[in-house]
């Protein structure tokens, strides 16, 4: 049942990531513009159709549509994801270390957001109606309100008017060059995007515990003796953590393709940048081979947010 | 538990109050570090068009000619130079002891390839129409003899730029231009490590014929936003940043200071005079006598710009009252609407592009308001850069708002777009056989009264047709922190000017 479970999601997955490479690809040759005039702006009008032809044969869009998926799609498999022309290096490269900066900015909001939203959660939860309740869901709301760029935004002006600190105007420092300057890096905006985060994870906890804290078993637990933290951390907590991982899973994905605004204003050279830079330029490969990996990944945290819910719940088979 | 309580405040506390205090150290005096929005795109400079590579490489490459404080034309890497009496040969006499970063010496030879290289249809050059009349190119000792087909006086200043660098002969014949090969200039820096998205950097280049530039190392930071790049120069994290957005350099404190010059680049709405309704010179007239420029530059550029007629050349830049209404005039407007038998209004779209500069947006909102004062509607085609140069190019729009760039010359700056044979002509839908004169005679005679005459007749031709409406010019804006000194902002855009600039 288990492997039959594994199996159907896994041909599922494939099925999803096949479908977003063709629409990413069609996508991008839909909306106007190419590699050249980009690249050229309006000097392209200087450009004699011999001159364009060839640097369409430079930058691999001469080929019939087909041609060019397959070709991108085949090396992609192998571990190929084309060239970047505008900065001059293969796009593994660039990804390497984009990739790197968004994973950690994400994981860090990850867990400042699910911190932050299981805590207040629980906080709210503790008395229903109360004002600390009302403090709570007025957080939550706030939170999804404050959009990221007027908090980010917010947050750099302050700090750099009124402290003369932001660390991100220096080079951006990967944890193994700089540790302590990478953790000042990415600290403000793992912040912005962990309230992002917590407030979801905030709601749905307080929803869940709720519904959990009235079953029998509770009951039961305090009838016993438990003392009341241990109820709530073991019994409560425990039994409500399931729509509280699917909900993290879930923002966990958001976070990959949101870190973009975040990135922009805190200049981290991560993979939304990336991808960002690429459509303006209309890099095909770069833009292509950067949505695939972001899409591996969203399918692979699904998948794995499925089977912690097996793990967590055993009741779900 | 309060104890537990009180040593996680502690901690929290420590750790916040530990990030302020343990602040990296300033940028070391003799490194100026500038922040800007855009990242080099390519390091061949015969190819680039973006500003930020053009910046960038200015610092690295030389040219024969460069353009000075108050756009004055003056010697590059040519010292001096003269025409023959009908300006269809040039003499350049170039420096010397010049040298190019890799030790060689730049000799007319270099000169003479990198001509030749730009005048090659395979390069893709992006310059390359400014000079296509050249029809020899001969390196004699110290010389470089310049041929050209017809007059043109206004080659010289066609020799400025990045787009016009000189490069080694051995790295030409070599194939050692663009791509992962580093960049042999003759200029005040050598290139030192590009990671692209994030950093050039540039080291002062010792044997720089002007003398070793005093700042040691230029780091070109990119950083995607301007409201972050002022805010790490107010933390001193950065040393200048590269600011187009008006309402950014308003915020600019006095802790800082702010180099501002008008651009020679204009805004524009350019009219396709072949579509209805703006085939109709009346209709044209009636939307220019219906704008009112102030205003414009007073809300959607919040007071940063200068009104402006066709010509932005300093030496030539046109009178911006001589035009039909200098100033808004809806009476007349609607006399010329009345005219074109379209008492009730008319009705036009204009592209506008979101992302091609900061006010584009509120221009277009702007005007459109202005517009509808005399029942002209002008709605809005909104679309990012990528999708509205393609469609620029190809002249698919009744109307559009620009941004184009301006030249010292207005023979660089006109030609391409309203003499017939003009590569842009298309995009500019407009050519007659006057202009074709004039722009004939701005180009053949090497004395200013004959080239003013003819190319305020031009100006006159174009704003009396009013074949597009020329509305500002911006302001070109570096803004540093006050160590910096001995700097000048050029209206080209141009940093070159850090090779005589001192920190502290």
């Amino acid at each position: 049942m288990q492997r039959f479970f594994i199996l159907n999601r896994l041909l599922s997955v494939l099925t999803t990531l096949f479908g977003i490479s063709i629409f990413v690809f069609i996508v991008l040759r839909v909306i106007p513009g190419d590699t050249i005039t980009s690249s050229l702006g309006i000097e392209t009008g200087a450009l004699s159709p011999e001159q364009i032809e060839s640097l369409k044969r430079y930058y691999g869009i001469d080929q019939p549509l087909i041609g060019q998926y397959f070709s991108w799609i085949s090396s992609f498999l192998r571990g190929d994801l084309g060239f970047s022309y505008s900065t001059g290096t293969p796009v593994l490269q660039l990804t390497k270390s984009a990739l790197l900066v968004t994973l950690e900015l994400a994981l860090i909001g990850t867990v400042l957001g699910v911190f932050i939203g299981i805590s207040i959660g629980m906080f709210s939860a503790r008395k229903p109606g109360s004002l600390r309740d009302f403090a709570g869901q007025f957080f939550g709301l706030l939170a999804l309100a404050v959009p990221g760029f007027v908090l980010s935004t917010t947050i750099v002006t302050v700090m750099a008017n009124q402290f003369q600190y932001f660390p991100n105007g220096y080079e951006y420092m990967s944890p193994t060059e700089d540790l302590w300057m990478n953790f000042q890096q990415m600290l403000f905006p793992g912040l912005v995007l962990g309230i992002a985060v917590a407030a979801p994870v905030m709601r749905t906890t307080r929803s869940a515990l709720l519904e959990t804290v009235d079953k029998d078993f509770i009951r039961t637990a305090y009838g016993k003796g438990v003392k009341p933290r241990i109820v709530r951390l073991k019994h409560v907590l425990r039994n409500s953590l399931i729509p509280i991982v699917t909900m993290t899973g879930i923002q966990f994905g958001y976070l990959l393709g949101g870190a973009v605004i975040v990135e922009k204003i805190f200049s981290l050279p991560g993979m939304g940048r990336q991808i960002l830079d690429a459509i303006n330029k209309r890099e095909y490969a770069t833009v292509q081979s950067s949505i695939m990996i972001f899409a591996i990944m969203f399918v692979a945290i699904n998948l794995i947010t499925d089977l912690v819910y097996r793990k967590v719940d055993p009741r779900i088979k | 538990m309060k104890l537990k309580k009180l040593t996680i405040g502690v901690a929290v506390a420590a750790l916040i109050g530990g990030t302020f205090v343990a602040q990296p150290a300033k940028a070391a005096s003799g490194e100026l570090v500038i922040g800007s929005v855009l990242d080099i795109d390519r390091t061949d400079p015969h190819t680039s068009t973006n500003f930020a590579t053009v910046r960038g490489l200015g610092l690295v490459y030389g040219s024969l000619i460069e353009i000075g404080a108050k756009n004055a034309i003056k010697g590059g890497l040519a010292s001096s130079w003269v025409f023959n009496s009908d300006s269809t040969q040039l003499t350049l006499n170039l420096r010397k002891g010049v040298k190019f970063h890799d030790g060689s010496t730049f000799d007319a030879e270099d000169a003479k390839a990198s001509l030749e290289r730009i005048l090659d249809t395979k390069t893709g050059a992006a310059a390359r129409a400014n000079i296509a009349t050249i029809t020899s190119i001969t390196a004699k000792g110290r010389q470089l003899i310049l041929k050209m087909s017809v007059p043109n006086a206004p080659i010289l200043a066609a020799l400025e730029g990045v787009n016009m660098a000189m490069l080694s002969k051995d790295d030409i014949d070599a194939g050692k231009i663009g791509g992962s090969n580093k960049p042999n200039g003759t200029g005040p820096y050598k290139w030192g490590t590009w990671e692209p998205t994030q950093s050039l950097k540039l080291t002062s280049f010792a044997d720089y014929y002007a003398g070793e530039p005093s700042i040691g190392a230029v780091t070109i930071r990119v950083i995607p936003n301007e409201a972050s790049i002022l805010s790490a120069l107010n933390a001193g994290t950065i040393g200048m940043g590269i600011v187009t957005d008006p309402l950014i350099a308003r915020q600019v404190k006095s802790n800082l200071k702010t180099f501002k010059v008008p651009a020679l680049a204009y805004y524009a709405l350019q009219f396709n005079t072949k579509q209805a309704p703006l085939d109709d010179k009346n209709v044209r007239l009636a939307i220019q006598c219906a704008i009112d420029r102030d205003e414009l530059i007073k809300t959607a550029l919040l007071g940063e710009g200068k009104v402006t007629g066709p010509i932005t050349s300093p030496d030539f830049r046109s009178n911006p009252t001589a035009r039909p209404c200098p100033t808004v005039n809806l009476a007349k407007a609607r006399e010329y609407l009345a005219a074109a038998g379209k008492s009730s209004g008319v009705t036009f779209k204009t592209l506008v592009t979101s992302t091609g500069w900061a006010t584009s947006v509120a221009m277009a909102q702007n005007l459109k308001a202005q517009l509808a004062k005399v029942n002209i509607t002008m709605d809005l085609d909104i679309v990012e850069q990528g999708t509205y140069v393609p469609r620029w190019l190809a002249a698919d729009f009744t109307a559009t708002l620009a941004n184009n760039g301006g030249r010292v010359d207005p023979d660089t700056m006109y030609t391409r777009y309203f003499t017939s044979t003009g590569n842009l002509n298309k995009v500019a839908t407009y050519s007659s056989s006057t202009l074709d004169a004039n722009f004939l005679k701005g180009k053949a005679s090497g004395k200013a009264p004959v080239r003013k005459d003819a190319y305020t007749a031009i100006s006159k031709e174009l704003e009396d047709n009013a074949v597009w409406v020329w509305l500002a010019t911006p302001y070109e804006y570096r803004v540093a922190t006050k160590k910096l000194r001995g700097f000048t902002a050029l209206a080209n855009g141009s940093l070159l000017q850090l090779r005589f600039a001192k920190l502290g």
